[in-house]
């Protein structure tokens, strides 16, 4: 965990549909959260919009979530996406930071165990100008997951970065 | 931390405005109002004073905050030049002026994050 709160911190949750990033510049200032879908070619174009929002925000660590943990489950192709994003951040003298599910429900909900609901629910309490009216609706078993649940993932991984106030 | 040059993109979302409403607001004319603020949400585009201005008037923010990086860059800029000012001899000593200026020149090592 970090002392020093002044630091830019670009979250990045790559997932099927392409990818969701967050940019928080403290543990209370979401400065930017977007869902970013990529139909085709998704390993180059996801690489090209990592690369195209870093040197947007020109963040000084980026946070990706760990997904050879032994809590995560990845396609392959993301577990190649997430090598390819790690060797270009490290090319690039970027601190990467790797933060898995777990650590994310036991900071956000407290607990090891919950639903991805819960934390998005979560995150839109502590955010609730911005990511209160993107809260998808609850998920039904007959329902696809939410586009904008992307965006949840990764603003879980930046507001986790930040150590806790108690 | 170096600031982003604006957070113009993020207080329009927190207000949940479109670039064209943000451009009919500031009284931009024609059809493509919204790309000038998207210009100016991308740093692309410097926008003038009295545009400046009138997003102060719409986001409900001070323009240091919502430029808080091109504001970073001016202040840099006045205490370097402070500095220079400060060691320029005068022939007649205003306790006033000097401690002003010391105060500007001051202001780079009081924000670190500069």
């Amino acid at each position: 965990m970090i002392k020093n709160n002044t630091v830019r911190v670009l979250a990045i949750a790559p997932l099927s549909r392409g990818l969701g990033y967050a940019v928080m510049e403290g543990p209370d200032k979401l400065v930017a959260c977007v869902n970013k879908a990529i139909l085709r070619h998704k390993n180059v174009g996801a690489l090209a919009w990592v690369k195209k929002f870093v040197q947007f925000y020109k963040p000084e660590i980026l946070v990706l979530p760990d997904v050879n943990a032994a809590d995560t489950r990845r396609a392959a192709r993301i577990k190649t996406l997430h090598r390819n994003i790690v060797t270009w951040a490290k090319k690039q003298h970027l601190k990467v930071r790797l933060i898995s599910i777990t650590q994310v429900r036991v900071q956000l909900l407290g607990k090891t165990k919950g639903t991805k609901q819960a934390v998005a629910e979560t995150l839109a309490e502590k955010f609730p100008v911005e990511l209160g009216k993107r809260l998808p609706p609850k998920r039904r078993p007959w329902m696809s997951e939410d586009p904008r649940m992307d965006i949840f993932d990764a603003v879980g991984l930046a507001a986790v970065f930040w150590p806790k106030v108690k | 931390m170096k600031s982003l040059p604006n957070y113009l993109q993020t207080q329009r979302k927190r207000l949940s405005l479109s670039q064209e409403e943000v451009g009919f607001l500031l009284g931009l004319a024609g059809m493509n109002k919204g790309n000038k603020v998207c210009r100016d949400e991308n740093f692309a585009r410097k926008p003038s004073l009295q545009d400046a201005l009138a997003y102060e008037v719409i986001y409900g923010r001070p323009v240091r905050e919502l430029f808080a990086g091109r504001y970073q860059q001016a202040q840099q800029n006045v205490a370097a030049r402070a500095k220079v000012l400060n060691f320029r001899k005068v022939r007649k000593p205003d306790v006033r002026k000097q401690q002003a200026i010391i105060q500007l020149a001051d202001q780079a090592s009081i924000n670190p994050s500069n």
